[in-house]
């Protein structure tokens, strides 16, 4: 299995076999995936002497996240998987922050910055083998995500983990919210690692997509869209 | 035999195209977003990204099926990488390399601008340079002294409006809808061309201008909103096609070339081809009109001017991106 996730700033590729990766490339900060992307998977295929024609499916986070960067991953996902005659299967990207973090008993934010000064944001709770998400996934401006954090009820008494590059991006915002721990910097990007597991999981119940169905997630609709639906509101 | 896959996604449309050794076309699949964007009064580029990452899969896989090719008989896998839409532009690269990575072939990143020039090719194989080429469409204006395949000097553009933008905003203004290129060359038909006198810009000068054009012809609609808008409308067209045709004209004097050709979304009006047509005849040159379907954007002009390019430099680079302002020469 092939795995990508671009919806951050990083480019992430990882090969993998029967849910345990072989070999993964992260390239941090860039915001170049239409450049690193290819040349990632290609210097990794040869590094593992892989040949694509053997992939069994192609995995992609598919955000939500910088609308670029998922294009290129998901059109690189879907293109190769119909050239390959092989399935594609999509997993958001915030469940690939929450889940190398599912060994603990507290409940996970997943935060991705959405840039504008909003994060997409999805919460999760650890259950056995994995994460459960019990929110929808939302864009959020920080200071109002901080705040339905606050109000939450049943957040005692184990707390939370916060966990994504939209945390780092709002340290003074996140940093206020009480019984709350900011984990490190290596869980800022999704993990293609978490893809490998989940996807090869979907796979394995046949849950895939057809490559022409598989969409980035983008929460928000085009500032254009937004506009005109006002405007058609309006009268 | 080479053929080259050719994908196509700079600006509103998503397309792919078979082709042959860089002349016959064994496919081109071209799906319009005009309906998308016309709600909008033009394209919207964060619709048409939306749109092309929808369409890519489609309308590649209806590209080989109708060329009767599989993807492993394929010689190179081209995209345009420019000038364009920054985001558009990006999932026909990501979707060219992940093909060459798939089938392990080459890929070619192709300039847009390139591409028009090379259309005619398609449509007369034995068509030879020198050229002088008006390219002439909604987000381009320019005339380029074509010297050779790979060689091309800009000799004129325009300083503000593409000539497409001024038939949609001048369409938008007088309510006749969008796109503005079609339904101005419609309405013209039964419009006086000489009712209104609208300025022919920058007289005598190699570059191109539309702003006060437009301007003139929204004033005039003010002034006199009972003039019938067939006249108008026929009227901003002749002032468009006759600055057109005239730097064309200019541009074939500074390039010593013995051939008119035209290219682009705008060399589909049929105003624009009969005065290029009769203006070759009157100057002594030859001329050649592409047929439509190859003036507005498809795949086949990308996959016919990749084969030029990987005779000449050979495959591009997978780290290579797309350049939204990616120039000519
Ligand atoms: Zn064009």
């Amino acid at each position: 299995m092939l795995a990508i996730d671009t919806a951050t700033a990083q480019v992430s590729v990882a090969f993998g076999d029967q849910g345990a990766v072989l070999g993964e490339v992260r390239l941090a900060g860039g915001r170049r995936h239409a450049e690193q992307l290819a040349p990632a998977i290609d210097y990794l295929r040869r590094e593992l002497d892989i040949g694509l024609g053997h992939l069994a499916a192609i995995a992609v986070g598919t955000g939500p996240g910088l609308f670029t960067g998922l294009r290129v991953g998901v059109t690189t996902a879907k293109v190769m998987a119909q050239a390959l005659r092989i399935p594609v299967v999509g997993i958001p990207s915030l469940d690939l922050v929450a889940y190398p973090l599912r060994h603990g008993d507290r409940m996970i934010v997943a935060v991705l910055d959405a840039r504008r000064r909003e994060v997409f944001a999805a919460r999760y709770r650890p259950v056995p083998g994995g994460v459960q998400r019990v929110s929808d996934y939302a864009v959020h401006a920080p200071a109002e995500l901080v705040a339905d954090l606050s109000a939450e009820p049943d957040l005692e008494p184990h707390g939370l983990l916060l966990a994504g590059d939209g945390v780092a991006r709002f340290p003074e915002e996140f940093g206020a919210l009480e019984h709350a721990e900011l984990a490190g910097s290596e869980f800022g990007a999704p993990s293609v690692g978490a893809l490998v597991a989940l996807a090869t999981a979907r796979a394995e119940r046949e849950e895939f997509e057809l490559p022409a169905e598989l969409r980035p997630l983008y929460l928000r609709r085009s500032d254009a869209e937004i506009a005109w639906g006002d405007r058609a509101a309006a009268g | 035999m080479t053929l080259v896959l050719g994908i196509e996604t700079s600006c509103d449309e998503t397309a792919a195209a078979v082709v042959e050794d860089g002349r016959s076309v064994l496919s081109s699949v071209v799906s319009s977003q005009i309906d998308l964007h016309a709600r909008f009064g033009g394209v919207v580029p964060e619709v048409a990204s939306r749109a092309h990452v929808e369409l890519i899969t489609p309308v590649v896989a209806e590209a080989l099926v109708e060329a009767g090719v599989e993807l492993t008989d394929l010689d190179a896998v081209a995209a345009c990488h420019g000038p364009g839409l920054a985001g558009a532009l990006l999932v026909g690269v990501s979707a060219a390399k992940a093909l060459a990575l798939a089938a392990d072939l080459p890929y070619v990143g192709v300039n847009h601008l390139e591409a028009h020039l090379h259309a005619a090719w398609l449509a007369e194989p034995d068509l030879a340079p020198p050229l002088a080429v008006l390219i002439v469409s909604g987000g381009h204006t320019m005339t380029v002294a074509m010297e050779a395949h790979g060689r091309y000097r800009v000799i004129g553009q325009t300083v503000d409006d593409a000539a497409g933008e001024a038939f949609d905003k001048v369409a938008r203004h007088l309510g006749l809808g969008y796109p503005g290129g079609p339904v101005i060359d419609r309405l013209a038909r039964d419009g006086d061309a000489t009712a209104v006198r609208f300025p022919r810009a920058m007289p005598g000068e190699a570059d191109f201008s539309f702003a006060g054009l437009k301007t003139a012809v929204v004033n005039h609609h003010r002034k006199h909103p009972e003039a019938p808008v067939a006249d108008v409308a026929a009227s901003f067209q002749e002032a468009v096609v006759d600055q057109l045709v005239a730097k064309l004209l200019a541009a074939a004097d500074d390039a010593g070339a013995p051939v008119l050709a035209i290219g682009g979304g705008v060399a589909a009006n049929s105003r624009l081809r009969a005065k290029v047509a009769a203006a070759a005849e009157a100057t002594g040159r030859g001329v050649f009109l592409p047929p439509p379907e190859l003036c507005t954007d498809n795949g086949a002009m990308i996959a016919a001017t990749a084969w030029w390019r990987l005779r000449s430099d050979g495959p591009t680079p997978l780290d290579a991106g797309a350049d939204p302002n990616l120039r000519l020469g």
